[in-house]
């Protein structure tokens, strides 16, 4: 049995009932929701809206109407970024970012919509706010940046800069793949204007899922357009939330299965899961500097996420990644984590062709780190 | 003139004849691989007047194919075009009566159904056996005849193979040699004359089975090492029926439907590929690092493999999986792989 370590791409496994949820209502429930009144379509709309409720409560929604699903948290960064930016718009974002933020902002770069500014993170892995602060210009429209880099696991002081964003008139887009489900998030009270998170990683929900918040401040325009269940004959989308950016079939299946992982989530407690994390973070370094690798990122508790990078002299990240699947089923993630910048801040773009990314997930234990140390002890000692 | 008469020495072989010959013309072969086996494939039965012939191909010509590759010439290095292009140009040159369709792709389980469907015979040329258990899942699904030829070294091997009425390659041999297992060409080497000897048995069989001379094809796998002296028939049609073959017996075409063969990654950012042959058990490292030794410097410990090509740098793991760098293109370090590492 592989010994899952991975979960910052995607959580493994699920929690039982998030099986048993979807197996359920894919053999009774499964309609199209909104499309007919028959029963089925209701039980598929009232899915939904479950879902839509637990993502408010768990994270602070205005209300329930303002969460759109989307297909993942790429997904729903797209919709925010797109919809929001304008011709002539400035944006501000970070070194820290994944693709799903950097790509969309770069490429309206180059066809000079936008102008970008990318604060530098420091080496331990954190944005000052004061180069953030200094960043602003009259036409900065949008700040948008990580929660926690999904690399070094670094949590970044999003309430001082969302503050700073709302105080300039801009919008605040946050992206969450690394902290919903495992730090608190209230999107009204951090003044978090579009919050982007997926469904599949530590909300527990199945590949597929994901959602974005729209805050009363942000203005969206739709890039999918289409069939929302009701209002047939307006000649345009609806400009109604949550379906002004709804259009089609949502996966109503795979939102049965995030709206399970979520309350498997408020029942655990979004503290225990943090700690029991971490608990196993701190033994991976632990473990890891014994074994002279390179820990990257600070290792402050208070503000990290359990995900752990690092680097060997020995042997380059992809290669330790095989070895530690071929040899020990083991399951990480070597390379570049999709975060092209910071992997060339940090240097480990050529010297070690990126790093070893160690994820634990809340159904790891301490056996799964000793042996993850103990193969590795095999391999660079 | 007698468009007929160019063929005039064939025609007058007792085993042709003229309705013989109009039967080659009237036929399709669809030929997988154009490198040294394909080459003298194409060469033979273009001239043979095969009416149709697909070459199919995805590599460039090389300097170093030449010493086999009867079909290139050092024009063809200098502008390095594709094997399939350049063969067609001096197969059109030699038969302007027939056609030649060439094409540039990688064979996979995707494509070869379109590539074979529509052809009289298929012809394998390949270097490697992904392929070929491609060919043999689609020749039993099509119902279409094809000839297995292959040679290292001094040795080489032919069946030709006609589904239902003689065992099948998946009868003969059940599963591919495991990566490393076999050498290949590129480590192990291979003469000229092999290649020529075995295509030549292949065209043979190929040209009983497209004239309807059935009762003449050799049912058995024939064995020759041409350094060793060795010339061996070895009894295969009674197989056929006799072993529980999941290809022609049980219709699973499992190389069709994915479950076997390679996957390919390419490894963002890094110029690298991974490739992935999962074979049954480990690789024997000490084995392989015996068979590359010729290519320079080999090092493994229990963990990975690496030697080097050229510009290429490999790694390889015990479960047969392989980084190739320097390259980020999926179709050339699947070849790189079955060239090194084989398959």
């Amino acid at each position: 049995m592989t010994i899952y370590l991975d979960n910052a791409a995607t959580s493994f496994p699920k929690p039982e009932s998030v099986y048993r949820a979807m197996d359920a209502f894919a053999r009774s429930s499964l309609g199209n929701p909104g499309r007919s009144g028959h029963q089925m379509a209701q039980a598929s709309e009232a899915a939904l809206n479950d879902c839509r409720h637990r993502l408010n409560i768990l994270l602070g929604g205005l209300e329930v109407d303002r969460w759109a699903f989307t297909l993942n948290c790429t997904d729903a960064l797209n919709m925010a970024i797109k919809g929001t930016l304008r011709d002539g718009d400035h944006v501000i974002t970070t070194d820290l970012e994944h693709n799903s933020v950097s790509r969309p902002l770069r490429a309206m770069e180059l066809a000079g919509v936008i102008t970008l500014s990318r604060v530098r993170a420091s080496r331990d892995g954190s944005v000052d706010p004061d180069d953030v602060r200094a960043a602003f210009t009259p036409r900065t429209r949008l700040v948008t940046m990580t929660h926690a880099s999904n690399v070094l696991g670094t949590v970044q002081p999003i309430e001082i800069l969302a503050r700073m964003t709302r105080e300039r008139d801009a919008i605040f887009l946050l992206d969450a793949a690394q902290t919903a489900g495992v730090l608190p998030i209230h999107a009204e009270q951090m003044m978090i204007d579009l919050l982007a998170v997926p469904g599949h990683k530590s909300l527990m929900g199945p590949t597929g899922t994901g959602a974005l918040y729209v805050g009363s401040r942000a203005v969206l325009r739709p890039w999918r357009e289409g069939g929302t269940g009701g209002d047939s004959f307006s000649e345009t989308q609806p400009t109604k939330y949550p379906f002004f950016l709804e259009g089609g079939t949502p996966n109503v299946i795979g939102l049965v299965g995030l709206a399970a992982g979520i309350a498997w989530v408020q029942e655990q407690g979004l503290e225990r899961i943090h700690h029991h994390e971490l608990g196993l973070a701190r033994r991976l370094w632990e473990g890891l500097d014994k074994l002279d690798c390179t820990v990257l990122g600070h290792r402050d508790t208070t503000r990290r996420v359990a995900t752990v990078s690092f680097t060997s002299d020995r042997e380059t990240a992809p290669n330790l990644g095989m070895i530690l699947d071929t040899s020990f089923e083991i399951a990480i993630r070597p390379g570049f984590h999709c975060a092209p910048y910071i992997h060339v801040a940090q240097g480990t773009r050529v010297t070690s062709e990126g790093a070893v990314r160690v994820s634990p997930g809340p159904f790891n234990t301490e056996a799964d780190i000793d042996a993850l140390l103990d193969a590795l002890s095999q391999v660079v000692s | 003139m007698n468009p007929l008469e160019r063929y005039s020495r064939q025609m007058r072989f007792y085993g042709i004849g003229e309705t013989g010959q109009k039967k080659l013309l009237a036929s399709r072969v669809a030929l997988c691989g154009c490198g040294a086996l394909g080459t003298v494939l194409a060469n033979v039965l273009v001239r043979a007047g095969v009416g149709f012939v697909r070459v199919i191909d995805r590599d460039f010509v090389e300097t170093s194919n030449l010493q086999r590759q009867v079909l290139f010439d050092e024009n063809d290095v200098i502008e390095s075009l594709p094997k399939s292009e350049a063969a067609t140009k001096k197969l059109r040159a030699i038969n302007s009566a027939v056609t030649i369709e060439p094409v540039v792709t990688d064979i996979d389980r995707t494509n070869i159904e379109n590539l074979c469907r529509d052809v009289d015979l298929i012809l394998d040329g390949t270097d490697n056996f992904e392929v070929r258990y491609l060919i043999n899942d689609v020749s039993v699904k099509l119902g279409k005849p094809w000839v297995y030829g292959g040679c290292i070294g001094s040795h080489g091997q032919v069946l030709p193979i006609i589904p239902g009425k003689t065992p099948c390659l998946r009868c003969v041999f059940e599963a591919a040699p495991a990566p490393g297992e076999t050498g290949t060409c590129e480590t192990a080497g291979v003469l000229g004359p092999i290649v020529n000897i075995v295509a030549s048995l292949q065209a043979t069989e190929a040209m009983k089975i497209l004239t309807g001379n059935l009762e003449q094809m050799n049912p058995e796998l024939t064995y020759l090492d041409i350094w060793e002296n060795v010339h061996k028939r070895i009894k295969v049609a009674p197989l056929l029926g006799k072993v529980d073959c999941p290809c022609c017996q049980r219709r699973r075409f499992e190389w069709l439907d994915g479950e076997h063969g390679s996957q390919t990654t390419s490894l963002c950012g890094r110029n690298a590929v991974q490739v992935s042959h999962r074979v049954p058990g480990k690789l024997n490292f000490e084995e392989m690092a015996r068979h590359l030794s010729m290519m320079g410097k080999v090092t493994f410990n229990k963990f990975l493999l690496k030697f080097n090509v050229d510009d290429y740098e490999f790694t390889v793991f015990p479960d047969g999986r392989a980084i190739i760098k320097g390259t980020d293109d999926e179709d050339k370090a699947r070849t790189l792989y079955a060239k090194y590492v084989g398959h």
